[in-house]
């Protein structure tokens, strides 16, 4: 295999733009296999969902807000998830930047999700349910996992290589927007960029670079998390 | 009074002086040591009570054998159906598999202390009651590190977390604070078992000479060859100051890596520096009480009164009172920092122990472990009265339950997205897993009483050799001679 | 018909060489080094761990978007947007991607069904050939009494062989009606629109205020809207447009708002009405516009609205102002309910603030889509509430021999009060076509069940084409999981059996048939060749010349509307019902379909369940806490279910989502939560349903409402634990 050039992958979240449609939630869930639990399992918080819409609620009737902020693994640069695993289940990829989850390595021993202070990671409490013909939808592309196994949003990794399979294929770099998540692909208001940092020109490192209105969450951890957001704009409209 | 070193302390004839003897007989009844008997007595106290199987017995021990059972079947429902039929969620994923894996680890710490510190402090009241605590220790972390195991959601690749050369070729990672704790554990449990082997020697060469049958034969292949020449004896003498000295920092270490699981995590509540010495404080303390209980419980099944004493109660119980004082003064660290800091969800925790649906598990925890040996143990009668002092161990193990439970689902349950919070309540499978280790310690502890002698005759006879009453004007003082300097 | 038959199997291999070549799907083949080769190559050329992408329609509401389905060994693993496609541009919202489950759900129906007595639940398996022979006959019998009921997201070719079957027997028109489309008020939106849907461009609006319009949930196109609507945040030069809502209960699209007014339900017009009059009388914004305003605005007194309303008469100032100012303003009407009986009005309010603001059909604006192109090709007319009733009376008068519904489910859809059960008990022959048993097919003696979409032929003339006249191509993405027929094929096999019929549907097959309709569509081109370029491409599309001609001016424009009627004593029934359509479950077709019962709903998160959303002010004053099982009485009916606090409705609405209580409809649907239609009244001569006020007693039970958020977290934490004094 030839060397593969160093990345560092990225996803820009424009919070003025997201309506929260839940079309990323349901193209994770069809792309990465993530199985729906069922209105009890819901009841008791065992709801698994990738990339999932945190909705706040501000100010008082009848000046009320909704904000909505789609949270996913952030890939932080310094995850501190991946220390605490005792058999390299979750881990980093130096190149690609990108925080691994090997789901066959992985005992259950739900450290992870302890010291994940974003709390986007998923333990499968049962195996999962994809009744009679619904197994048909699986991807190929992705494990289905089982139970005791610990899961998480992936920037979808099997993207990302048949994208660089295919480039490397055709001999030739991976264009800025080649790869995308399925959460990026569906999402109509395109509130979600995906790319390379490490690329100064892409869409992804554009977006970023001396913008004002970026932000991470829990900046302060320390983290480095890989997963920017830009703050809801102004119109000119006086109000 | 005049002694006779010649002439063997039961011989002596009593003295003449009533007072002399008034008090002779006070500090016979008070101190084992100085109340000796014939070796056979001793002996035969020690071994009759290991051959009474009484219907209690058998009772006890189906009722405990029942419940372990429980505890296989349900584990393996758990294995085959998945984590989910416990009721933990998804911020709360570590709830009472772990709380019961940190309280049997504080419990199998006293057994260590009470045994080798109190040995390297030359304290000599422990004598009769080191066996008990060091089997308690032994029991204690064998149920501890079954539940690491019972809590991961894989349990057959568990083994993945063992530094073992298998075909996959990965070895596990040292970043994890679980292999730490892995490291840690083993490294004390193989300590503890060798510590406790080798002070069970000479016993088993006594219950090898007092025995035939099967006894005898497993008495004969476990107890070595002793014949309890002066080589042994000394070999076995600094075999133990050895693993007394080294065992010590292992101990501590063990619950300090212990409390790193949580103390390493960037979970609010757990981030804490105080975490280690506080967690060795709270294992000694909540240790300490469940080897008193050991202690009322086998003092009562099998008649043990000439060796478990008043003063061993009361010993044990000014151990407790230290411990709790101590214990507060940790909690009080850990309390006053964050709440200076009004870190939001520090905040939110101390409203959620203060004011929230935590509440009363906080105050029932404060009543158990500070209101309640603060307010009874400075007396030496609460100290020496056995069923107060078992009542005040039950509940301080309540507390220390409570604590453990309250660091770990409790604070799970709030993180920095409020979004997912959480609250856990135990389901059904582990309540009854929980019971099933208890009763797994209690079922070994009870087929180990009647197999191997619950008291260091050894020990007993060495410290009675050793101690004496020397008269010095009116008065009768306890002496001591050094063995082997 | 003259040119050569092309198979289903040619069609799809001819789309699969295509997709190979083509570069718009992303479809080289990744790995040439490791390219693994079957035995026997599968018939679709499927190559193991090779994905294919074949273009088709969506069709999980009447919208159109264009979709591409990834087929992996034979099997369609993921739906996304189709790049090419005009309308959606790649993107998919939800409800486009779950159309797998529609696929491959596992409650399906494998072949056609009897059932011995309507309600029975006793389904006897019978062959296709029985089948067929028994729809005949009864047909047949019916003779021209038959009523075709359908639903609105049926392929074009299908109405229109719906269509002619109906004529060349002598039966009337068939009917278009389901929930989606009377819900979303398309009916009065067409009437408003000389017979079409518009389209309201807001990419490039400066200010965009939507009259309860949730064009971001489940209103007419929520991709297309979604789209617009982020370029409407993200203009050129760094313009960032500004958007007012008007609604009782904030949607998603009034949680995106810059401003939320919580106006009195049915309000919405006389707030229109207000702002038109202020912009006459303030003279603030170009002279055109005030000239506009002062021939166009009803007189009306605007205090009085600010009363009615709930918005103060500074703020509508305010706002008048805004809308008279900037270039480029935009008004939406949504339909809510409540406004039924006056939807034509409301409508009509809005509209003429996009005619004093001068952007009624101009690009850029509120857009009215071209005439559909080629005389053969259909898009099914929305029937109107009135036909609607007309058909139940009808039925219930004994004057309907045979009824035939397909991609409708009146049972479920419409309120009790409308009386379509007691009717359909009338009609002596009833058949369904759904793929899965819904209520309507529990009612039916025979159930033929249609191929999905993803495994059938089809088009649909996207309306409105946002600009475009686009005719998006459907094909079968995969073949068919069961032993069943395409609707069509089956129109066509009765049709030679019924002497009236065989003259007017002369094709042998759904594909000749289809190929004659697109014919009108080819042009110069050489028919094969289009055929296949419109399959692989998803379709047929041109930059049109947008119609400019404005929506007609009436003289109502200028009448004052009147208050709104609702249902009920304002004493007996003290609140406003909202009901909204969820943008997951929409109208209920999407409750079968686990992806999207189980995903949270936006803004309570709530999955699985019925909700009824109560202002915590209001909870407060009635005693109720959240996941209090409450009774919520109207005079047509009653429902119970666990009440959500919703911090962003008014304390004098209550809302509820429609989409759940099935009592069929799959093993994910199925005696779930409650359908709030039946709170409904069909109110006799109106244009449609009014709504009701209702009642809310509190039962003393609770349940577990299932959020995925934390409920201590978000709705008591932080609040309540940090900060107790607030």
């Amino acid at each position: 295999m030839p060397e593969l050039p160093e990345r560092k992958w990225t996803m820009v979240v424009n919070l003025d733009t997201c309506t929260g449609c839940n079309a990323c939630v349901v193209a994770c869930h069809a792309e990465n296999n993530v199985p729906i639990v069922s209105e009890e399992e819901v009841v008791r918080g065992r709801a698994m969902h990738w990339i999932r819409i945190e909705r706040y609620w501000e100010g008082e009737w009848p000046d009320v807000k909704a904000r909505y902020i789609p949270v996913m693994c952030q890939q932080c640069e310094r995850a501190p998830c991946e220390p605490v695993c005792p058999v390299y289940a979750t881990l980093h990829s130096q190149r690609e930047n990108l925080n691994l989850q090997v789901y066959n390595r992985c005992v259950g021993t739900r450290y992870c999700q302890n010291n994940d202070p974003y709390k986007v990671r998923f333990f499968n409490f049962f195996d999962p349910n994809f009744e009679g013909l619904l197994k048909e939808q699986l991807n190929p592309d992705v494990t289905v996992r089982s139970a005791g196994v610990m899961e998480k949003c992936t920037f979808c990794v099997q993207r990302i290589r048949r994208s660089e399979e295919q480039a490397l294929v055709a001999d030739r770099p991976l264009r800025d927007g080649e790869v995308v998540p399925a959460c990026v692909q569906a999402c109509p208001t395109s509130a979600l960029v995906f790319g390379d940092l490490k690329d100064p020109e892409s869409e992804a490192t554009r977006l970023v670079r001396g913008n004002q209105r970026k932000f991470r969450l829990l900046e302060e951890l320390g983290a480095e998390p890989q997963v920017y957001y830009l703050q809801s704009g102004h119109s000119a409209v006086n109000e | 009074m005049e002694t006779t070193h010649d002439v063997p302390i039961w011989r002596r004839p009593p003295p003449e002086d009533t007072e002399l003897s008034h008090q002779l007989e006070h500090e016979r009844r008070q101190h084992l040591l100085l109340d000796p008997r014939y070796p056979l007595d001793i002996d035969g106290g020690v071994l009759k009570p290991m051959y009474r199987h009484t219907w209690r017995f058998w009772l006890v021990t189906a009722l405990l054998a029942g419940l372990v059972l429980l505890f296989g079947a349900i584990w393996t429902t758990q294995m085959i159906l998945g984590l989910g039929i416990t009721g933990l969620n998804r911020p709360v994923m570590w709830a009472l598999y772990i709380v019961n894996f940190v309280y049997f680890i504080g419990i199998g710490h006293a057994g260590t202390f009470i045994s080798a510190a109190l040995r390297v402090l030359k304290i000599e009241w422990r004598r009769p009651i080191s066996r008990a605590a060091e089997t308690l220790t032994v029991f204690a972390l064998i149920a501890a590190a079954m539940f690491p195991v019972v809590h991961v959601g894989r349990a057959w690749k568990a083994y993945w977390l063992l530094p073992i050369p298998t075909q996959r070729e990965i070895w596990p990672s040292y970043h994890s604070p679980l292999i730490w704790d892995f490291t840690a554990i083993f490294t004390y449990l193989t300590c503890s078992i060798l510590f406790a082997y080798i002070g069970l020697l000479p016993d088993l060469a006594m219950a090898r000479d007092h025995t035939i049958g099967w006894r005898h034969r497993l008495y004969e292949v476990l107890a070595l060859g002793w014949r309890g020449t002066e080589r042994e004896w000394a070999n076995q003498e600094t075999a133990l100051n050895v693993f007394s000295y080294a065992i010590i920092p292992v101990m501590f270490s063990v619950h300090t890596i212990v409390s790193w699981d949580f103390a390493m995590a960037v979970q609010p509540g757990w981030h804490s520096t105080v975490f280690g010495p506080y967690f060795v404080i709270g294992a000694l303390f909540s240790g300490a009480g469940a080897v008193i209980m050991a202690l009322v419980l086998i003092r009562k099944a099998m008649h043990l009164e000439y060796f478990l004493r008043d003063e061993h109660f009361d010993g044990m119980g000014k151990f407790l009172l230290l411990l709790s004082l101590t214990w507060a003064y940790f909690y009080f660290n850990d309390y006053l920092v964050p709440w200076y800091g009004q870190e939001p969800v520090e905040k939110v925790l101390h409203q959620l122990l203060a004011t929230g649906s935590a509440a009363p598990l906080w105050f029932l925890m404060i009543f158990c472990n500070v209101v309640l040996p603060w307010t009874t143990l400075w007396s030496r009668r609460v100290r020496t009265s056995i069923p107060a002092i078992f009542t005040i161990s039950v509940l301080i193990q309540v507390g220390m339950y409570l604590e453990r439970y309250i660091i770990i689902p409790v604070t799970l349950g709030r993180n920095e997205f409020p979004y997912s919070w959480g609250v856990y309540l135990p389901n059904w499978p582990e309540s009854l897993i929980t019971v099933g280790a208890f009763a797994l310690i209690g079922l070994l502890y009870v087929l180990f009483s009647r197999i191997f002698p619950m008291i260091p005759v050894w020990e007993v006879y060495e410290g009675q050799v050793l101690q004496g009453l020397r008269r010095i004007g009116r008065a009768l003082v306890p002496t001591k001679a050094e063995p082997g300097d | 018909m003259t040119a050569q038959r092309i198979s289903r199997r040619d069609f799809l291999r001819i789309s699969a060489a295509g997709a190979a070549l083509s570069v718009l799907t992303g479809c080289q083949n990744p790995r040439r080094w490791v390219t693994l080769e079957p035995f026997v190559s599968p018939p679709e050329q499927q190559l193991a761990g090779v994905p294919t992408w074949y273009a088709s329609t969506c069709r999980q509401c009447p919208a159109g978007c264009g979709i591409v389905a990834r087929i992996m060994n034979g099997r369609a693993v993921k739906i996304e947007g189709n790049p090419a496609h005009p309308l959606n541009r790649g993107k998919l919202c939800a409800r486009g991607q779950a159309g797998l489950q529609v696929l491959y759900n596992p409650d399906r129906l494998q072949g056609p069904v009897r059932q011995e007595g309507r309600g029975s639940r006793q389904f006897q398996p019978l062959s296709w050939d029985d089948a067929l022979l028994s729809l005949v006959s009864k047909l047949q019998a019916a003779g021209d009494k038959v009523v075709f009921w359908l639903g609105s997201t049926i392929s074009g070719h299908l109405y229109d062989l719906f269509q002619r079957f109906a004529s060349a027997i002598n039966a009337p028109d068939p009917l278009v009606f389901d929930l989606y489309t009377a819900f979303n008020g398309y009916p009065t939106l067409i009437q408003a629109n000389q017979g079409q849907l518009p389209a309201y461009e807001l990419g490039q609006a400066d200010v965009v205020f939507s009259f309860g319009a949730d064009f971001l949930g489940a209103w007419l196109s929520s991709t297309r809207y979604g789209i617009e609507f982020g370029e409407f945040r993200n203009q050129s030069l760094g313009k960032r447009g500004y958007l007012v809502q008007f609604e009782p209960r904030m949607s998603a699209t009034g949680a995106k708002a810059d401003r939320w007014l919580p106006l009195r339900p049915g309000a919405e017009g006389l707030v229109a009405q207000a702002i038109a009059r202020l912009i006459a009388d303030q003279g603030a914004g170009p002279t055109d516009r005030v000239e506009r305003a002062r021939a166009l605005a009803a007189d009306v007194d605007v205090g009085s609205i600010a009363e009615a309303s709930g918005i103060s008469a500074e703020e509508l100032g305010r706002l008048a102002q805004i809308f008279a100012q900037y270039d480029r303003p935009l008004a939406i009407p949504g339909v809510p309910l409540a406004g039924k009986d006056q939807a034509a009005g409301i409508i009509a309010a809005v509209q003429v603030l996009n005619l004093i603001a001068g952007v009624a059909g101009q690009p850029g604006g509120q857009e009215l889509p071209p005439a559909a192109p080629g005389l053969l090709l259909k898009r099914p007319a929305i029937s109107s509430m009135e036909r609607v009733r007309q058909v139940i009376d009808q039925m219930a008068g004994g004057q309907v021999g045979a009824l035939v519904v397909y991609g409708a489910n009146p049972a479920y859809e419409l309120p009790d009060q409308a009386g379509f059960a007691g009717a359909l008990a009338k009609v002596p022959f009833v058949v369904s076509s759904t793929p899965i048993i819904d209520e309507t097919a529990v009612l039916a003696d025979l159930i033929l069940p249609d191929r999905t979409y993803l495994e059938s032929w089809g088009y649909t003339v996207v309306t409105p084409g946002f600009g475009e006249m686009i005719v998006s191509s459907q094909q079968p993405v995969v073949g068919p999981v069961f032993d069943n027929r395409s609707l069509a094929d089956v129109l066509l096999a009765v049709s030679r059996e019924i002497p009236l019929a065989a003259g007017g549907l002369p094709w042998a097959d759904e594909v000749a048939f289809l190929k004659e309709s697109l014919g009108q569509l080819a042009g110069s081109e050489d028919p094969e060749r289009f055929q296949a370029d419109f399959q692989q491409h998803g379709g047929w599309w041109q930059k049109t010349a947008p119609a400019l001609e404005a929506p007609e001016t009436s003289p109502e424009k200028a009448r004052p509307l009147s208050p709104i009627n609702f249902l009920g004593d304002e004493q007996e029934y003290p609140y406003y019902l909202h009901l909204f359509m969820p943008t997951l479950l929409s109208d209920g077709r999407g409750a079968s379909q686990p992806w999207l019962q189980g995903s949270p709903d936006t803004n309570t998160t709530i999955s699985w369940q019925t909700w009824v959303e109560i202002s915590p002010v209001t909870a407060k004053r009635l005693g109720v806490k959240q996941g209090d099982i409450v009774r919520v009485t109207s005079p047509a009916g009653e429902l119970e279910a666990p009440v959500y606090l919703y911090p962003a409705l008014r304390p004098d609405t209550i809302a509820i989502p429609l989409g759940q209580g099935h009592t069929d409809f799959g093993r994910y649907a199925q005696n779930r939560g409650s359908n709030p239609i039946h709170l409904l009244d069909v109110e006799a001569g109106g244009a449609g349903w009014v709504t009701p006020r209702v009642r809310i007693t509190p039962t003393g039970k609770r349940a577990a409402l299932a959020t995925f958020e934390n409920q201590v977290g978000v709705t008591e934490g932080f609040i309540n634990e940090a900060f107790p004094g607030r």
